[in-house]
């Protein structure tokens, strides 16, 4: 018959793999070559996972590797979550590797390169996996290159944080496979459709720990809130491409990795409420510390700890529409996020600063960066043309439908969280745009040592002029989406709606794999 | 004494693991650190390889006639353990590497005096 036949899903992984490990050869022909090769391959999963999206919207596909049906293979299913995961990994990684053409012109380019593009193939790997080891081991690969990437620019703050978050991950990663070990233990298989189909044969209190286990490893890497200590370091001494994809991306996966695990793994229905709880704490300590930074990098980290936990207390709420508020808000998150971090990459480029008194006046002399930073900002809050406008309405309107005066506290908590969110957003707004007239301010006490500063400036021609074309292409397609999707939401609500059954029914997913 | 005999692989490894996790908790030296990241990927593996043992057990190759796939130790988890080793070796280079940079900027590699970065 039809597309699914000449369109692999193995594609989305195998594709950008093979470019990741061949671009070393591609320098070969000429240096100019290989910053070409992220943008052609993520243009390629943009493409075919846009293709496939009808399709698995009517049907799940089942991959089985290796000729033998699953639960006796490695299987990759690709349902309409894993799909909609992958088209956004693959137009988040295509636009910011696009505005990486220009930016990234020091250091080790073709290691960067590489990185990068095994970063986007462990998360796309992630999603699309129905095996829990192979789940592991994508998820290593997406860790270690982050870690690598961190540290990318060599300096004082990139490898202070770069270590730190080496050892916190590391730690997460073995928790995961004691958690695995366990599991294997008591079902003997790691097919997950077949652990979710003999999970309540076996006494709740031993599947209890390899699930707290399981929150707890990838809760290090979706920094949930007791466990986020190595966020706000990393995404802010990581050159800002790399934060752009460490905050639109990686972290969405670890709490894409614990829905997985507990809505089809587990059914861990009662574990919702404490999901809801720890996303409202996560939220409110996110956003608290955001309100408190004066480094514009660290805010929007911080900020993101904050969106987190907002993602984390819609998919808790545990209805269809909860969850697919929760996936909105996800793709909301996503646009966002990367459209700021890539704003922001220009304009500390050229003050040569990230405190956020240093970018007075910038509005006036980045004109375009600014306007972006400012539709990324009026989004994150939800403000209505754009497209953190119907998620955040989604999330508020599921938790009403629940009709428990219980969530009507939470979603009141929420809506503070936003209004905390709405204050420091506008704070810089008005920093770029309403002060900088007034002669020399006094010099804020510089928190980020000079050296980490300077590398990143060094380039004196980008100090002087403002972003380049280049950069401006992806921010403005952004921009477009997220107008776009913000006035007509109904352009998601198939995949999405078809997402949120697919991690809710799990008797269909189980009947999926083990046909 | 049985319980002992029966579980002493799996009391080795959890007691690894806590070895690993201790060693984390309470070092400020980062080498040493990566030194207890090293035990508890180690506890690890032999947890997982210990799930699959068989005592007496052989390698599951039909090599010769007349073993029985019941005296056979399971395959896949020397596998899994396979791949993590190998998960391990590469964030234990990444980690070292980590290391050396670390000293060449701040000349130390106790933790508690490398906090440049916080909140």
């Amino acid at each position: 018959m039809e597309i699914s036949n000449w369109v692999n899903p193995i594609l989305l992984i195998a594709v950008p793999l093979a470019f990741a490990f061949s671009i070393p050869l591609f320098g070969f022909i000429s240096k100019r070559v290989e910053r070409f090769i992220p943008p052609l391959a993520m243009l390629f999963n943009l493409v075919i996972s846009l293709i496939l999206m009808p399709e698995v919207i009517k049907r799940p596909i089942v991959v089985s590797l290796a000729g033998f049906p699953p639960p006796f293979c490695i299987n990759l299913f690709a349902g309409p979550v894993g799909i909609l995961f992958s088209a956004v990994i693959a137009l988040v990684g295509f636009l910011v590797s696009i505005y990486a053409l220009d930016y990234i012109k020091e250091g080790a380019e073709e290691k960067y390169h590489m990185l990068y593009l095994s970063l986007l193939t462990g998360a796309t790997g992630v999603v699309l996996t129905g095996d829990i080891f192979n789940l592991f081991v994508f998820f290593e690969i997406l860790c270690i290159s982050s870690y690598a990437l961190v540290g990318y620019l060599g300096n004082r703050a990139g490898v202070e944080s770069a270590a730190k978050y080496l050892i916190q991950g590391s730690v997460g990663s073995a928790f995961i496979l004691i958690g695995i070990a366990l599991l294997y233990g008591q079902f003997g298989t790691l097919n997950m459709a077949d652990i979710a189909g003999n999970i309540h044969s076996v006494s709740p209190i031993q599947i209890f720990i390899p699930l707290v286990l399981f929150i707890v490893g990838f809760g290090i890497e979706g920094a949930i809130f007791p466990l986020n200590a190595w966020l706000p370091d990393a995404h802010s001494s990581a050159p800002s491409t790399i934060s752009a994809v460490l905050s639109g991306i990686a972290i969405k996966i670890g709490i894409y990795a614990i829905a997985r695990v507990v809505f089809t793994i587990f059914g861990a229905s009662d574990m919702l409420l404490f999901l809801v709880l720890l996303g409202l704490l996560t939220l409110l300590v996110g956003e608290l510390s955001a309100f408190s930074q004066n480094n514009i990098k660290r805010m929007l980290a911080y900020s993101s700890i904050g969106q987190i936990g907002l993602i984390l207390f819609a998919l808790g709420i545990g209805t269809d529409y909860g969850i697919a508020a929760g996936l909105f808000q996800f793709i909301t998150h996503a646009l966002s996020k990367s459209l700021l971090f890539l704003a922001t990459g220009y304009m500390i480029y050229r003050v040569g600063s990230m405190e956020i008194s240093s970018l007075e006046g910038i509005g006036k002399k980045m004109p375009l960066s600014s306007l972006c930073f400012t539709i990324g900002a009026f989004s994150l809050i939800g403000l209505p043309p754009f497209v953190g406008f119907p998620s955040k309405f989604w999330i508020v309107l599921s938790v009403l439908e629940k009709h428990s005066t219980l969530y009507i506290v939470f979603i009141g908590i929420v809506l503070l969280g936003t209004v905390i969110e709405a204050a420091y957003f506008f704070k810089v707004i008005q920093v770029l745009y309403f002060k900088g007239d007034t002669e020399e301010t006094d010099p804020i006490v510089n928190k980020i040592p000079e050296a980490s500063v300077v590398q990143e400036v060094k380039s004196s021609n980008a100090v002087k002029t403002g972003a380049p074309i280049v950069a401006l292409i992806p921010m403005v397609i952004l921009v477009l989406l997220i107008i776009g999707i913000g006035i007509y939401p109904k352009f998601l609500g198939d995949i999405l709606n078809s997402s949120s059954l697919e991690l809710l029914d799990r008797i269909k997913y189980i009947q999926g794999v083990l046909r | 004494m049985s319980f002992l005999a029966d579980y002493i692989y799996y009391i080795g490894a959890f007691g690894l693991i806590l070895i690993g996790l201790y060693i984390l908790l309470t070092k400020h030296n980062l080498i040493k650190m990566i030194i207890g990241i090293c035990v508890l990927d180690t506890g690890v593996n032999l947890l997982l390889v210990s799930l699959g043992y068989i005592k007496d057990g052989t390698a599951p190759i039909f090599s010769k006639p007349g073993l029985a796939s019941e005296n056979m130790v399971d395959p896949t988890v020397q596998a899994l353990v396979l791949t993590a080793i190998v998960i391990g070796v590469a964030v234990m280079a990444m980690a070292l590497s980590l290391a050396i940079r670390l000293y060449q900027h701040y000349g130390t590699l106790d933790m508690r005096k490398i906090k440049e970065q916080r909140w």
